[in-house]
Order: structure tokens, then C-alpha cells, then sequence
């Protein structure tokens, strides 16, 4: 025998010796090795995004100025290329290839009302109309109802002399109407935040020079206005139900004398069953006019006075439609529900995009504190949801204290290794399906909310969610949740998380993501805070069409991290 | 054969060893694999990073002299002005770069020639020191190619800095 037989002959010896060793153990450890195997392949997902897409989700301009960092603009909005101005409105008989108009507010309801215009099984289909008013009362409003609202609302203002009308009214249908009633009848909206201290709203009402008011019985200071605000010359009360039958036209002997009283109801019931079923013909309408926001920061600070052009307010809106990737976009199947006040341009834009998607709209009459999800969302099962950090903070720490087992932990553990590891919003699944007796009571059927909207507001004090509370959240809800940065110059947001970004940082305030496709980010210098190449921080500065005046300094230091979102400094 | 027919003899007449341990040399093996996938499965990813974009070019104003040296010359890049722009064309180095047709207006004010469409050294302004060329004297055709110009150079190029006369620089 040679060596090299010898040598076969003892590894031949070792691997039969070894496998000889074959035992029920080893055919158990191998049953699992193969399982784990298959179980791995079987349920691989790809990512929901690329992960190239969130590790640079912002372009920066080629050139910067002294003194300034680069331009960052959304990967969706080139530089060089204007910035997504509006709707690209298609009228009927127009080219179907010619560009689009801009359009503003009424192309906004008069979408909601022709319904879905691309062709589908849901081609026609239009959203629903919902008050909501506790578990048991839901109402539906039919759109050829709201139209006749809208029309006879801004006849009467219109005939009364009215020019500029603030509406101070919680979040409810008639808010909404009475802001299309002012688009479609060439008068000036003024919103006002609802639930203010009396002086507040008289100083509002200076302010913004007010001749006409909207707004509910019992919030409104009226003797207090009438005594000191005398420009005021109509009113209108947005009267409920139970309280209808009094005669609110009546003005209190002394009072008020110059001020013409009259109720919403009244107006619409006295108006002629025939008035006002169409809507104004689109042509030969007039420019559409501005809307006044007013936007509060701290308690006890003076609020901002905004004006937004009705091209800021549509830029802002279909910034927003564009954000959402193209499969999860809004649409008739979809009910959306604002959870915070529609006086803040973010939550009023979103409440716009959702109409103009066709989305069903529930309105509840929740003030700007209201913080309880579980409350605002009694009676209905909404898919997407505006929320304020705090009501998202407070389900947050409820839900997370609840967790207290160690099968409920793992459990959060594996659907969070999904998310931030694997890019995976996790579905339906023997897992997620156990989980779901942990979630958070949002809406009456868990598991149909999809998104969440959520914004930090600049200057107000906003309690900060950070990129792992966002996490948790995602997993407890289901939901996906955009965080975006909000200021009063500008109308929706001025940038926003990812749609598909889960991941989690070690932070304490999570990141803002990428300018929207409506908006550019710049950071300016500050005496302390300067940039350098490579190094983009100072004072945030946002510019585009849906920023009122274009420019805006937000009056706060940012920074561009380096996967290219903003963040505070 | 022979070789495999001994084997199979050998091993058949070994007395059939009765093994059920846990712990065997083979099982150890296998636990050992089905761990190491495992943890390959689990360990946490590393975030994926991008190489870092190229810092901006931090946009400057030049006087017709401090614009001089940027005429390509010792792998500096290649600047031209035209009407106050300052346009970083080291990409078309072929063109505007040393040697290339174009040579003469790297690092200078190439307003009149391009709008007379000449490359020569008159068409250049001469003071560097002096007032900008103020094109008074164009006809609308010259005028005409100017902007035709500028338009392609303003798709094709970026802007890097503005152009003022000596001693306008601190104006806005």
C-alpha cells in the first residue's frame, strides 16, 4: 500500500465511523436544521423599500452659499426642476396629454363629489361623509347635501355683504363646508383655533379684520365681541340638534344691534329644496381667494397670523398625495379620521389630500388637546389617522405598560426584528394574530387602521417621539406612521418621515426625514451653529410653493444627519 | 471494486454499536451547524451606509483676475464667465481646457466671443483690472447666439460663483 492509499483508507474509516454515530438525536437536530432552513427561505420578504432609498433619502444641491449648506430637495423633485406646484387639474373636454391647471380648493370638492376618475373597478366610487358623535351616533352626510350647504352658506354671506369670514368651530362638517362655501363665493377664509380664552378670539378677529363669523353657541363670546369688535357684521350659529328649536335669530335687547344673527340650519332648511344643487360653473370663475390660519405656538404667546395663498394650500396637498408610494395611496376604501385640530395647516392639508383621494372623512368635534386615540375614535374603525404626539405618547405608554408578560415581550420583540432589521411591516400571521389582543382600542375593528400622520410643530412645545417610541408604536397599532415637521409658514408640512422607513436610532427626537416634493431645506448659519463642507447645520430655512412668502426661517437649529434627513440640532 | 467489496464486508461485520447518547461526536457537529446558522440568521444587520456625496462647491465671487487662474492649467479645474456667471466647465475640458479650441477663454470673461462667435485673444477684455465688458455694442443676432449659448451652458454646467468688476466685491 502506498501512503496515499493508506491515507484514503483512514479518512474513508473516519467518515463511516462518524456517520456510524447516527442516532435519534441526530436525525431530530437535523429535522430542525432543515426546518429552520425552510421556515427562513419560505417566509423572506424583501424589504418594503430599497434599503439604498433610506440611507441618502434627500439630493443636495451642487452648489452652496457662503454661509449656507447645500439645497436639499425630496429624490422625487430633481434640482433644476420647479417644485410640484399643484394637482395637475384635467377639466373635462381638455387634451388628455395637455398639462394639467394647478387647481385650489374647489377642484378639491369637486373631485370629492365626481368621485374616482381613473379607470377601475373603482372608477365613480366617491368617499363618505361622517359625523361622529360618541359610539352610537354616527351620521352620513350626503355629498349633494353638502354641495347645497356649500352653496346656500356662501350665497347668504355673500348677499349679507360678507368679505371675510372666520370660522371658529370645533372640528365638524360645517367647518369644512363653510371653507369650500368661501372657496367657491370669492370670500376670504379666516380659521380660527378652536376653544380659546375670549380675549384670544377678539384679538383674532381684529386681527385678521373680520366682517363675518361661524361658529357654535356656547364657545363664542358674542355680547364680549359685539361690545368689542363693532367691524362685525354677521353671524352665523352652527346650531345642534337639541337645541334647535330656539330662536337664535333673536339678539338680546342692547346687543349686538348692527350684527345680523342667523343659523346655519335656518339657512339651509329655509333656502328652496331646488337652490343650490349645483355647484358654480368652472368657467369664468374668479382667482381663488387666500386663506388665514392663525398658528399658536406656546400657551400665553400671541398666535401667528398666516396668510396662505390657494396655491401654497395646494401645493401642500399634493405634496402630500404624492407622498404616499402610488400603491398605498388614499382611496375610497380608506376612512380618515382627524384627530387634531383642523385649525393646523398640517391636519387641514391632510383632511384635503384625503377628499380629494375620495377617501371617506369622519369629523370629530376634538379640540387641539384632545390626546386619547381610544376616545377619538369611538363608533368607527378608521385606516388612517392624524394624531398629535401626545395622544400618540400617552397609547404608547398604556399600551406598553400592558405588556407585561414574557410571551406578550418576545412577541413585541420578534414583530420589532421584522420591522427595524428586515424593512417588513409585518402582516397577518399566527404570530401578529396573538399579538393583536395587546394592541391599543383604536377605531371599533382593530387591525384596519394602516397609517398614521403625526407632526412636530416648531416652537410649540410639541413632547418629542423618538425613533424607538415611533417603533413600538408601529408594532403596538399596525399601522404605519409618518412624522413630519410642521411651522406656521408653512402649509403641511415641510418635511416628513419615509413612508417606509422603520428603522430606529439611539435617539431621544426622532429625525424629520426628506423635504416633501413641495418643499427645499436649507440650513443658514447661526452665530453658534456654522456649516462646512460635508457638514450641514444652522438654522432651518424651507422654501417652495406651499410655503407662504416662498421663504420661511423656522427660528430653529437642524441639522442634516447622514443619511440626509433633518433633525434638530 | 475489490477495495469497496472489503469495505462493505469490513464494516457489516462490526458489531452494531449501540449508540444513543446525545453528546456523540456527530451530534455535537450537527448542533454545532444548526447554532451557527441560527446566529447568522439573527445577528442584528449592520445599517447599510452610502459613500459620502462630494461636499458642494461653496459658490464665490470673482474679479476677472481671481477668476485667471482657473484656466485648467496644473489639473485646476476650468471656469468661464459669461454675463456675470461663472460656469465650472472642467467637464468639457476637451473644449475649454489647455490645448483645447476653446483654450483662451478658461478663466476669463467669454461673453463677446461666444456672442461674436471668434475665440480670439481680442475678443477678450484686456484690463483685468477695468469695468466688466458691458456688451453695449452687440447686435441682436450676436445677442441672440449669447443666449443660445448661455441656455446650454446653464443645462449643462453648474454655476460655481458670480463675476464683478475689481472692487465691486462687498456689493450685492
Amino acid at each position: 500500500m502506498t501512503f496515499f492509499d493508506q491515507l484514503m483508507l483512514h479518512f474513508d474509516e473516519g467518515v463511516t465511523g462518524l456517520f456510524a454515530q447516527w442516532n435519534v438525536y441526530s436525525s431530530l437536530i437535523f429535522t430542525l436544521f432543515a426546518g429552520f432552513l425552510t421556515y427562513q427561505i419560505v417566509t423572506r420578504k424583501d424589504p418594503d423599500a430599497h434599503p439604498f432609498l433610506l440611507a441618502r433619502q434627500a439630493q443636495p444641491s451642487a452648489v452652496r452659499q457662503q454661509g449656507e449648506s447645500p439645497v436639499y430637495r425630496s429624490q422625487a423633485a430633481p434640482h433644476g426642476m420647479p417644485l410640484n406646484p399643484g394637482l395637475n387639474v384635467k377639466d373635462p373636454g381638455v387634451s388628455k396629454w395637455a398639462k394639467g391647471r394647478d387647481g385650489d380648493l374647489r377642484d378639491i370638492w369637486r373631485q370629492a363629489v365626481a368621485g374616482v376618475q381613473e379607470d377601475g373597478p373603482s372608477k365613480g366610487a366617491t368617499g363618505r361623509i361622517l359625523t361622529v358623535l360618541g359610539s352610537e351616533n354616527v351620521t352620513e352626510h350626503r355629498l349633494g347635501e353638502l354641495t347645497r350647504q356649500i352653496n346656500l352658506i356662501g350665497q347668504h354671506i355673500e348677499d349679507q355683504g360678507g368679505n371675510r369670514v372666520a370660522i371658529y368651530l370645533p372640528n365638524s362638517v360645517e367647518l369644512i363646508v363653510t371653507l369650500f362655501a368661501c372657496a367657491f363665493h370669492n370670500l376670504t377664509a379666516i380659521v380660527l383655533p378652536f376653544d380659546q380664552p375670549d380675549d384670544a378670539v377678539i384679538s383674532m378677529l381684529r386681527r385678521s379684520a373680520a366682517d363675518t363669523v361661524v361658529t357654535a353657541p356656547g364657545s363664542f363670546p358674542f355680547d364680549h365681541v359685539v361690545k368689542s369688535y363693532p367691524s362685525l357684521r354677521q353671524l352665523i350659529w352652527v346650531v345642534d340638534d337639541g337645541s334647535a328649536h330656539l330662536d337664535w335669530n333673536e339678539v338680546p335687547q342692547g346687543t349686538g344691534g348692527s350684527v345680523n344673527v342667523s343659523t346655519w340650519q335656518d339657512i339651509v332648511n329655509d333656502g328652496p329644496a331646488e337652490a343650490g344643487r349645483e355647484l358654480p360653473p368652472l368657467e369664468s370663475q374668479k382667482e381663488a381667494r387666500d386663506v388665514t390660519i392663525f398658528w399658536q405656538s406656546k400657551p400665553g404667546t400671541a398666535e401667528e397670523m398666516v396668510r396662505f395663498t390657494a396655491a401654497n394650500l395646494i401645493s401642500a396637498v399634493a405634496a402630500q398625495i404624492f407622498a404616499i408610494p402610488t400603491s398605498q395611496r388614499m382611496g375610497p376604501s380608506d376612512l380618515f379620521l382627524p384627530a387634531d385640530s383642523l385649525a393646523n395647516t398640517h391636519t387641514l392639508v391632510l383632511t384635503l389630500a384625503a377628499l380629494y383621494s375620495n377617501a371617506s372623512v369622519a369629523f370629530n368635534s376634538v379640540g387641539a388637546g384632545a390626546n386619547d386615540l381610544a376616545m377619538c375614535t369611538r363608533g368607527i374603525a378608521p385606516t388612517i389617522l392624524v394624531a398629535t404626539p401626545a395622544a400618540l405618547l400617552k397609547t404608547h405608554q398604556e399600551t406598553g405598560s400592558a405588556l407585561t408578560s414574557a410571551i406578550a415581550r418576545n412577541l413585541h420583540s420578534l414583530l420589532t426584528r421584522s420591522l427595524t432589521q428586515e424593512g417588513v411591516m409585518p402582516t397577518a400571521s399566527a404570530i401578529s394574530n396573538y399579538y393583536d389582543r395587546y394592541r391599543p382600542a383604536i377605531g371599533t375593528r382593530p387591525g384596519k387602521l394602516r397609517l398614521i400622520f403625526t407632526a412636530e410643530r416648531v416652537g410649540a412645545g410639541t413632547p418629542p417621539l423618538s425613533s424607538s417610541v415611533l417603533s413600538d408604536l408601529r408594532v403596538f397599532t399596525g399601522a404605519r406612521i409618518v412624522c413630519a415637521l410642521t411651522s406656521a409658514k408653512v402649509a403641511g408640512a415641510a418635511a416628513q418621515t419615509g413612508f417606509y422607513d422603520y428603522r430606529v436610532f439611539n435617539d431621544s427626537r426622532s429625525h424629520f426625514g426628506a423635504p416633501l416634493t413641495s418643499t427645499e431645506v436649507m440650513l443658514r448659519d447661526t452665530p453658534t451653529v456654522k456649516n462646512a463642507d460635508g457638514q450641514s447645520r444652522g438654522e432651518i430655512i424651507v422654501r417652495g410653493p406651499c410655503v407662504a412668502g416662498n421663504e420661511a426661517a423656522l427660528g430653529v437649529e437642524g441639522q442634516i444627519r447622514e443619511d440626509n434627513t433633518l433633525a434638530y440640532l | 471494486m475489490d477495495y469497496v467489496e472489503k469495505r462493505v464486508a469490513q464494516e457489516a461485520s462490526k458489531p452494531a454499536a449501540a449508540n444513543d447518547s446525545l453528546f456523540t461526536p456527530l451530534n455535537v457537529l450537527l448542533i454545532g451547524a444548526l447554532l451557527y446558522t441560527v446566529y447568522t440568521f439573527i445577528k442584528p444587520k449592520a445599517p447599510i451606509a452610502l459613500p459620502k456625496e462630494e461636499p458642494a462647491v461653496v459658490f464665490k465671487t470673482f474679479t476677472p483676475r481671481t477668476l485667471l487662474p482657473f484656466s485648467g492649467e496644473n489639473g485646476a479645474p476650468v471656469y468661464l464667465a459669461v454675463r456675470g456667471r461663472v460656469f465650472d466647465v472642467s467637464r468639457g475640458r476637451n473644449f475649454y481646457g489647455p490645448g483645447g479650441p476653446y483654450a483662451n477663454f478658461a478663466g476669463r470673461d467669454a461673453s463677446r466671443g461666444l456672442a461674436k462667435g471668434s475665440f480670439d485673444e481680442e475678443m477678450l477684455t484686456k484690463d483685468l483690472d477695468g469695468p466688466l465688458d458691458t456688451l453695449t455694442d452687440l447686435t441682436r443676432d450676436e445677442l441672440e447666439a449669447l443666449q443660445g449659448w448661455e441656455d446650454r451652458f446653464s443645462e449643462k454646467y453648474l454655476v460655481v460663483g458670480k463675476l464683478v468688476a475689481v472692487g465691486d466685491e462687498n456689493k450685492a
